[in-house]
């Protein structure tokens, strides 16, 4: 392992590490500068002087782009609570009770998990539109659950197939119930797995795009990627209020992504091995 | 489970049913019928609100589509855009993962740097770039002019050729990153003393690569090129927040076309007949990676 120079494999991370960075070390720089600065030649690399004037400024007069953020929390939260709930039931079943044909479902599963979004849109528009579901949190929590259960069945499904099944027959022997088995048992046992699917699935609902983008029209419903991409409207983009809104609306993600990092990573590469 | 008396045992599948219930209405409801929808609409004319009564026409609108310029147009960009940043982001996410995988300080740092961009919202990481190219104000031109490799500001996304490029350039700096983590864990799976064994016999770094670690790395690799080619065919917010599909139509992929047919040109039923021929696409290419990994047990 030792034959390489350390000098270069440093050099390469660091290299990685500063592309990695770059166009989000970029964005801040841009939030911290002054309208002036942010269209100044020679250009600015280093904001002069450095302002909190974009934030005071988007708290004070676009309120909206908070909304944004909330509304991205709110979608987010939801979809991960009946993610993990209808999820981790239907993963016990198949993985735990000895359920016939739990390999064809857990296929199907997979295969309905790879539909492309922007097909659902034609349909899930029209009756989204016809159920009054247009414009509410319940619609694209409900939209977000079926595009990401998929995902946290599997995942969750392999996480308790590493429990040892002893615990599970000794309550049986108890008179215990399934049902009492999976909450009083199973559940307290496999936290770190709802952790990590958990993450995972808040991070992709916060990501999601086309179906935001679609089943939210009106401007004070939509999430924070949607919102603050269709922000500008027709004119010039004014990028000192967007890098902002975008520091802002990254911050929770980058936040979950640090503190959770081998968990996320982990579950990531467990549910793509499988 | 065979001691188990019948009565108990149809008890435990009834319980199964139950818990399995809600996760197949909800998959129901959200991928599988729309998909059946879309099939039903792109057959015939009607309107999104249901203000006009369905009118069955059967395959006009697909015979319309393959006459259809900008649909030819869309299918290729998206296969160019798929076929240039794939493996682009193989060989960088290979680079990568046996760079995270040799021993180093800072380690963790390193490995966060790499999350981050897989991480963030694909429209906002967008957005970021879209801001760095910027013609005026944008650092890579600022950059580009104060070192004098450009005399004038470039046009990065005012170009065909260099929107297409600025396009994959985001891709692969946001997925790279994703094969990396996949081939990082089946890196990691590689028991040492194959290594070990190599170096024995005099085996160089390259050989080793070729002949150890490359072999055995055919899992994850097809897994991740798989993945990741289903996700590049369906790409819409890349290009929607990028060029929104242009110069004219030089960046519009499948999504975003289908999406303009629909919402912005109103062709609903036209619009349904082309995501029904991306389904077809990604569905083909997910039976090929279900029967691989299939194979693989």
């Amino acid at each position: 392992m030792q034959l390489r120079p350390r000098f270069g494999l440093y050099a390469l991370v660091t290299v990685s590490v500063l592309v990695s960075f770059l166009p989000i070390i970029w964005l801040i720089l841009t939030s911290l500068k002054t309208t002036a600065g942010i269209y100044a030649w020679p250009p600015q690399y280093i904001p002069d002087p450095f302002t909190l004037d974009n934030y005071i400024n988007i708290i004070q007069n676009s309120p909206e782009l908070l909304i944004y953020v909330w509304n991205s929390f709110v979608v987010g939260f939801g979809t991960t609570v009946f993610t993990l709930v209808f999820g981790s039931m239907a993963g016990y079943a198949l993985s735990r009770l000895g359920m016939r044909r739990a390999g064809i479902l857990m296929i199907f599963i997979l295969a309905v998990s790879m539909f492309p979004p922007v097909s659902l849109i034609p349909s899930l528009f029209q009756n989204f539109l016809q159920f009054g579901l247009l414009n509410t949190y319940i619609g694209l929590i409900i939209a977000h659950t079926g595009l990401f259960l998929p995902f946290a069945v599997w995942m969750l499904a392999s996480y308790f197939a590493t429990l040892p099944v002893e615990i599970e027959e000794a309550a049986r022997m108890d008179g215990m119930g399934t049902f009492r088995i999976f909450r009083s048992i199973v559940i307290p046992l496999s936290w770190p797995g709802f952790v990590a699917t958990g993450l995972i699935v808040f991070i992709f609902s916060w990501n999601e795009f086309p179906l935001a983008l679609v089943l939210m029209t009106e401007n004070a419903m939509r999430t924070a990627p949607v919102g603050i991409s269709l922000y500008p409207g027709e004119y010039a983009f004014p990028w000192e209020t967007i890098s902002t809104a975008t520091v802002i609306a990254i911050i929770p993600i980058l936040m979950i992504t640090a503190i959770f990092q081998k968990q996320i990573v982990g579950g990531l590469t467990a549910g793509a091995s499988k | 489970m065979s001691k188990t008396a019948p009565s108990i045992e149809r008890k435990r599948q009834k319980t199964g049913m139950a818990f399995i219930t809600p996760t197949l209405l909800i998959i129901t409801a959200i991928l599988v019928y729309p998909i059946l929808q879309s099939v039903v609409l792109s057959f015939g004319e009607s309107s999104i609100d249901g203000s006009v009564p369905y009118k069955f026409v059967g395959f006009k609108h697909y015979f319309a589509l393959l006459q259809t310029e900008r649909f030819w147009n869309a299918l290729t960009v998206t296969v160019i855009f798929t076929a240039i940043s794939i493996p682009l982001e193989l060989i960088l996410g290979i680079g990568l993962a046996l760079l995270l995988n040799e021993h180093f300080r800072f380690k963790g740092i390193a490995r966060l740097a790499v999350l981050f961009p897989w991480a963030l919202p694909t429209a906002l990481n967008t957005l970021m770039w879209r801001w760095m190219y910027n013609t005026d104000y944008g650092v890579f031109n600022a950059v580009a002019l104060q070192s004098g490799l450009a005399d004038r500001p470039i046009n990065w996304l005012g170009d065909d050729v260099l929107a297409m490029g600025a396009m994959v350039t985001v891709a692969v700096w946001k997925t790279s990153s994703f094969m990396a983590l996949i081939i990082l864990a089946g890196l990691q799976s590689i028991p040492r003393d194959l290594y070990e064994a190599g170096r024995m016999d005099g085996m160089s770094r390259w050989q080793e690569f070729r002949e150890i670690t490359l072999p055995l790395l055919k899992g994850p690799i097809l897994v991740a090129l798989i993945v990741r080619s289903m996700d590049a065919l369906r790409t819409f917010e890349l290009p929607f927040n990028l060029t929104d599909g242009g110069p004219v139509t030089a960046t519009e992929s499948l999504s975003l076309y289908a999406y303009k047919v629909i919402f912005d040109f109103v062709e609903f039923n036209f619009g349904a007949a082309i995501v029904v021929v991306q389904f077809l696409v990604i569905f083909a290419m997910s039976l090929i990676y279900i029967f691989t990994l299939r194979n693989k047990d």
